[in-house]
């Protein structure tokens, strides 16, 4: 369950976070080939009868690609569609490979570092 | 002058076929060079001595102690890599960056011209292996396409650009090749060969195509799980 649905996102802490990462980030990013062979090298797509939404590239592209598209303007609803595709579809176990050496998982963890700043975060209780 | 004449085969000839090349070319490395250091500038020199154990790698021995057991364990552990897992594709994808850098380097008619430039250029293949490659190229250059088209994979990761990027690496030997075999108008073919060739030069610093300094970069010089080098540095 997520944190509560009506609070405000801080879009200008957003856009700071992103500022510090900007070079890796953008760089990553704008490499990317969009190859699909990172697939298989992750377990969970091998586990999920290979759904593309599992792919690391997928799950890269759609949460800190799409936060970093819309340059931190994401709403509360944009945030938990993409904390599905970081903490739902990954468990960050960062053994997903890159042909090109895109460092993924510290893609994904800074999405995960910008959707836990505004309480957007998986809980279990 | 009237817009007909600037805009004629000869004008935009002489332009493709002289300033355009040395335009393109020096954006092309200029470019390629300061985004490189850019790069490089985003990482720090790594002090610490990281052993990396490679997973399914295999222990260095010498030629002498090397036995077919562990050539075939060499072998068996190249399935648990991509090689493995998409063979074809990776296949198609080292011909297709190779026939892309050696093809018009080691063209005939691009080294008349650059020796007539510069009075000085590389050795050529001949014209029907030069014809080879590039219809070889052409057919991986299919494959991309199709694949990208049909695999459910790529086509939730897919966009116009990814299509553009493609068409921009394709289109020169496409454009060449049609110029060469006469198929419709030469001079037509030719300029827009010349044009989508220095397209592509441009494009190599500021798009996707960047990663091709990528890829030696974060695989030979930055430290990670899967450094093919020694690596020095970090991000």
């Amino acid at each position: 369950m997520m944190e509560e649905q009506t609070a405000a996102v801080d879009t200008s802490f957003i856009r700071g976070m992103l500022e510090k990462n900007k070079g890796k980030m953008k760089l990553s990013l704008s490499v990317c080939a969009h190859c699909s062979l990172c697939a298989e090298s992750c377990f969970m797509f091998n586990a999920y009868n290979k759904d593309p939404k599992y792919m690391p590239s997928y799950k890269f592209i759609h949460s800190i690609g799409k936060i970093y598209k819309k340059k931190g303007k994401v709403d509360r609803a944009a945030l938990e569609e993409i904390s599905i595709n970081i903490w739902d579809r990954c468990v960050l176990c960062t053994r997903c490979y890159c042909p090109l050496g895109i460092d993924i998982p510290s893609m994904i963890a800074l999405a995960r570092r910008i959707c836990r700043s505004q309480g957007v975060f998986p809980r279990y209780d | 002058m009237e817009l007909s004449a600037i805009l004629s085969d000869d004008v935009i000839y002489n332009l493709a076929r002289g300033p355009f090349v040395w335009i393109s070319l020096s954006v092309c490395i200029v470019g390629t060079i300061l985004r490189t250091i850019h790069f490089i500038s985003l990482t720090k020199v790594e002090k610490r001595n990281i052993r990396i154990q490679r997973i399914g790698s295999i222990k260095q021995k010498s030629p002498r102690n090397f036995s077919l057991k562990d050539l075939a364990r060499f072998f068996s552990n190249l399935k648990l890599t991509i090689i493995g897992t998409s063979p074809t594709t990776i296949v198609v994808s080292c011909i297709f960056h190779l026939f892309l850098i050696i093809t018009p380097i080691f063209l005939l008619a691009h080294n008349i011209l650059i020796e007539e430039a510069i009075g000085f250029s590389l050795f050529s293949f001949s014209e029907r292996f030069t014809n080879g490659l590039t219809f070889i190229f052409l057919i991986c250059a299919a494959y991309f396409l199709i694949r990208r088209i049909f695999l459910p994979r790529l086509r939730v990761i897919s966009s116009a650009y990814d299509y553009v990027i493609l068409l921009i690496s394709t289109a020169p030997f496409l454009t060449g090749c049609l110029a060469y075999y006469q198929a419709f108008d030469y001079k037509s073919f030719i300029i827009l060969h010349m044009l989508t060739g220095e397209l592509m030069l441009m494009a190599i610093p500021f798009t996707k195509i960047y990663h091709m300094v990528f890829f030696f970069v974060g695989r030979f010089v930055l430290i990670n799980q899967n450094t093919l080098g020694k690596g020095s540095r970090a991000w």
